[in-house]
């Protein structure tokens, strides 16, 4: 909780990457393989659902008093 | 929970009290959660220790939804108070948790591994997410406050740029 004025930098891209990449190579998944599981009727879903989703990110974090 | 009224509908002291005394009852309710928890942790530990870790992530998940809002106005004029809106932005938050967890388990599967990853994304977000707040105003004319929750801000932007990265590593985009 704070006051602060500043709005709080991204995280960057690459940290995000690394992320995810180190949980699934963790665990043993190879991306690659993995890939073939999608259909293309559940990517064009999926990629609706992110679109709604980003947003409604954009209009919370766009509502906020950035004074 | 009693309801104070005492006759006029624009009265500000019976609004204040009932509001007061729903915050009291929301925290009141949080407790109990937090107990109800603890116990069902409890429960997982003795059924298999094996999923403990996992299930741990995920109980800690619950507990992080917690936002804690008590504004106290009295005897005070032109007050304007404007707070983030906690409850938009956790749903908003579970939204996006479900649309990680929905995508690895299509890939991945609804197996072990698949829930090992989520939790392991989700564990990220896990350190700050409890946030409390009080304002207390007393005896006071025009004022103006004005309070952003910035953790809440971040966390979400965090979480939907892991779901954009997960996707686009899945080649959906």
């Amino acid at each position: 909780m704070s006051n602060l004025p500043e709005k709080p930098e991204k995280i960057s891209n690459k940290v995000v990457d690394l992320l995810v990449n180190n949980a699934f190579r963790k665990n043993g998944v190879d991306i690659e393989s993995v890939k073939g599981n999608l259909l293309d009727e559940q990517k064009q879903e999926i990629k609706e659902l992110l679109e709604e989703l980003t947003q409604q990110v954009e209009a919370f974090v766009k509502q906020k008093p950035n004074k | 929970m009693s309801s104070y009224n005492c006759g006029n509908p624009d009265c500000r002291k019976c609004k204040q009290r009932n509001n007061q005394e729903s915050a009291e009852d929301m925290r009141y309710r949080n407790e109990e959660n937090v107990q109800d928890t603890s116990e069902n942790n409890d429960a997982v530990t003795r059924e298999s220790l094996d999923a403990t870790v996992g299930q741990g992530a995920d109980q800690i998940s619950i507990l992080d939804q917690e936002s804690d809002e008590l504004i106290w106005i009295k005897d005070s004029c032109n007050v304007v108070v404007q707070t983030t809106d906690t409850q938009a932005a956790v749903s908003l938050q579970v939204g996006l948790q479900l649309a990680i967890a929905l995508v690895i388990s299509i890939t991945i599967g609804d197996s072990d591994r698949g829930q090992t990853i989520t939790q392991e994304l989700f564990q990220q977000f896990n350190s700050e997410q409890t946030n409390r707040q009080r304002i207390y105003i007393d005896n006071s004319k025009d004022v103006n406050i004005t309070t952003t929750d910035i953790d809440l801000a971040v966390n979400i932007e965090a979480m939907l740029q892991i779901l954009l990265a997960l996707v686009v590593k899945l080649d959906v985009l």
